[in-house]
């Protein structure tokens, strides 16, 4: 960590401590001189508020990587959140709270079964939550005969605006998906309950002999991070008045790519809620600006998984210049 | 006392076998209701249906022998069946332009490679975790391919190609007799040769290898190389089953190639991901999904009975290994 270690002169050490954000301002830069329209205000606004749904899905993300684990079933725990809340309000009526509620319920179900399988079975996360997703496909599958979209054109206003209220001039996804990062960064990052997740995530052994309920974190953990990705299905839900099954699928791998951007810009290498957040504008601003270039749709997909890879590479290769 | 002890190794022994048990009793399940299913030619049909899961498995098995079978920090290549139909696209894209077969074949095997290369130098050279690494990867080439076929189905009629799915070598179908030969050079190489028992030692204890002195980021390196020429030849074999490219077979591929690879683990005796229980794996996969599709089961049931059987078979696994 201590800059001695790192190779010399002034250009070398300014850029292996802030390589990732150099990167970053150089593309908003680039994007701002291709086309100007790029840093109005309002699609600075477009940007943050495009990002809110992967940033409510990055940030469970962030909680399950912290223990050390993956989970592959985000996708489900968001399908299930708009799926249960859309059905709520369609076919019995509730009202938005109501529905809300019905969302987040159906999304922890997700994580519920998760935590059977990882900590009643000992099945490792990513085989565990690979075959939630299986499973988790197959039964929206089976639910909406195929795959067609349950929409609900009368959706109550204020469920609508979830997705497209705003609360002081603030998009209100944008404000929901703020608060819920500032409760996460609290928990993970400034709380004892925090710790014992990086502890149990860095070296699991330890954590049991210290005395630490291993089983009952990670229980929490993926409940919590479930229910963290249905709120971001009940603003997707809102925005196109229906739901659309196997939608969260998109999600996942900008979520995991987000959280290991992070995770790399963090000085030990730990996934971290400002590093995620980070990550997560570093994405939305970069679909944003391809956007904006006016590419064609293929060439832009393909730009935009070569930048993924680069920065992730980037990202891992100056923390490790930086530990020397 | 004597006897106890026996009895409760006797049903150790019952739990590892488990897994094959359960996947017996299923296929003896479908040939009693499906008709026709324990035929010479609908067995054929399994195997053929499954000759590109083969050849991904055979590559992915390579990776994780090298790199450790911890599914987030040892070896894994997700991007196995992204250079597959890169390899497809490339060489449809091109014959469709009027290039012979082989020039074409030549420019899919130097992108191959380059997917391979890259792989390697972000894993050992930059040390990213091989799933991240290999899961950007995924999301970069499909990009890269969908560039270069502009996301359009391509056909493909050339007789090479098509004589892979249509061509009898006495009796038996030149697609399957090529996967044997490919997946036998893959099993000489790694369970035979030296080289492929240093690679397994590498994979086993990086620092038990590291200590008597192997290179084991060179073996690494060449797993990758060697998953990436699987996935090349992968790819005539997926032009082959769909008489040309489409988008899209590569979420497929890449579930059902983790699935088998993973499943074929639990049938080993060591639960270690092996050349034979990855091939094993991937024809048992097939082998159910026909199996319930002859039987008429409704198929959106397929994903859910699929994330059952990994549950299952790695409980299992998980079980019997703890109890060891």
């Amino acid at each position: 960590m201590s800059s001695t270690s790192a190779p010399s002169g002034p250009f070398a050490n300014i850029f292996l401590r802030f390589g990732f954000l150099i990167v970053f301002a150089a593309f908003f830069a680039l994007f701002a001189v291709w086309n100007p329209v790029f840093v109005q205000g309002g699609n600075l606004m477009n940007i943050v508020e495009g990002s809110a749904v992967l940033m409510i899905v990055a940030l469970g993300m962030t909680l399950i990587v912290a223990t050390g684990g993956i989970d592959l079933s985000i996708g489900i725990a968001l399908d299930f959140g708009a799926a249960f809340a859309v059905v709520a309000m369609k076919t019995y009526g509730l009202d938005w709270f109501g529905a809300a509620c019905a969302g987040i319920i159906g999304g922890s179900l997700v994580g519920l079964f998760n935590a059977a399988l990882v900590v009643g079975l000992r099945i490792s996360p990513f085989l565990a939550t690979l075959s939630t997703f299986f499973i988790g496909s197959s039964v929206q599958r089976i639910f909406t005969n195929g795959g067609g979209p349950i929409s609900h054109r009368r959706m109550p206003e204020e469920f609508r605006n979830l997705a497209l209220g705003q609360i002081a001039g603030i998009p209100t996804e944008a404000v929901i998906a703020f608060v819920l990062a500032v409760l996460y960064f609290l928990v993970l990052e400034r709380s004892i309950w925090g710790r014992r997740i990086h502890a149990m995530g860095m070296q699991r052994s330890a954590a049991v002999v210290a005395g630490i309920r291993v089983n009952r974190i990670l229980l929490l953990c993926f409940v919590l991070a479930s229910a963290t990705c249905a709120v971001g299905g009940l603003i997707a839900a809102a925005n196109i008045r229906m739901f659309t099954p196997l939608s969260g699928f998109s999600y996942l791998l900008d979520a995991i790519a987000a959280v290991f951007i992070g995770a790399a810009l963090h000085p030990r290498g730990r996934p971290n809620i400002p590093g995620t957040v980070i990550g997560v504008l570093f994405l939305g601003m970069v679909a944003n600006g391809l956007n904006l270039m006016g590419l064609n749709f293929n060439t832009k997909d393909a730009l935009q998984g070569i930048i993924l890879l680069s920065a992730l590479a980037l990202a891992v290769a100056q923390r490790k210049a930086r530990n020397g | 006392m004597q006897a106890d002890a026996q009895g409760r190794r006797f049903l150790l022994e019952l739990f590892g076998f488990l897994p094959v048990i359960i996947f017996a009793g299923v296929l003896v399940y479908i040939s009693f209701n499906a008709p026709n299913f324990v035929t010479l030619r609908n067995l054929e049909l399994i195997v053929m249906q499954s000759l590109p899961v083969v050849l991904v498995c055979a590559g992915l098995a390579a990776v994780v022998m090298a790199g450790g079978d911890d599914v987030v920090s040892g070896g894994i290549d997700l991007s196995i069946p992204a250079t597959a139909v890169l390899s497809a696209g490339i060489t449809a894209q091109m014959l469709s332009l009027g290039y012979p077969l082989l020039f074409c074949a030549a420019a899919a095997l130097a992108a191959s490679t380059v997917v391979g290369v890259l792989n390697a130098l972000l894993v050992t050279r930059i040390q990213m975790t091989p799933l991240l690494t290999t899961l950007a990867m995924f999301v970069a080439v499909v990009g890269a391919n969908n560039v270069v076929t502009a996301s359009r189905r391509i056909n493909v009629d050339h007789p090479w190609i098509i004589a892979l799915r249509a061509q009898d070598v006495g009796g038996v179908p030149l697609g399957i007799v090529v996967v044997a030969l490919v997946v036998a050079a893959a099993f000489f190489l790694l369970h035979q040769t030296r080289w492929g028992l240093n690679l397994q030692a590498a994979g086993g204890s990086r620092d038990a290898a590291e200590i008597s002195g192997l290179n084991v980021n060179r073996f690494i390196d060449q797993s990758f190389l060697l998953a990436a020429f699987t996935g090349f030849i992968c790819g005539f074999f997926i032009l082959a089953r769909g008489s040309g490219s489409s988008p899209g077979v590569q979420d497929n591929l890449m579930l059902e190639m983790v699935l088998a690879t993973f499943l074929g683990a639990a049938f080993s005796p060591r639960r270690v991901v092996t050349m034979w229980g990855a091939v094993l794996g991937a024809l048992l996969v097939a082998a159910i999904s026909i199996g319930f599709k002859s039987m008429g089961v409704n198929l959106f049931w397929t994903g859910l009975i699929k994330g059952s059987l990994i549950v299952l078979v790695v409980a299992f696994s998980a079980i019997s290994q703890r109890a060891r």
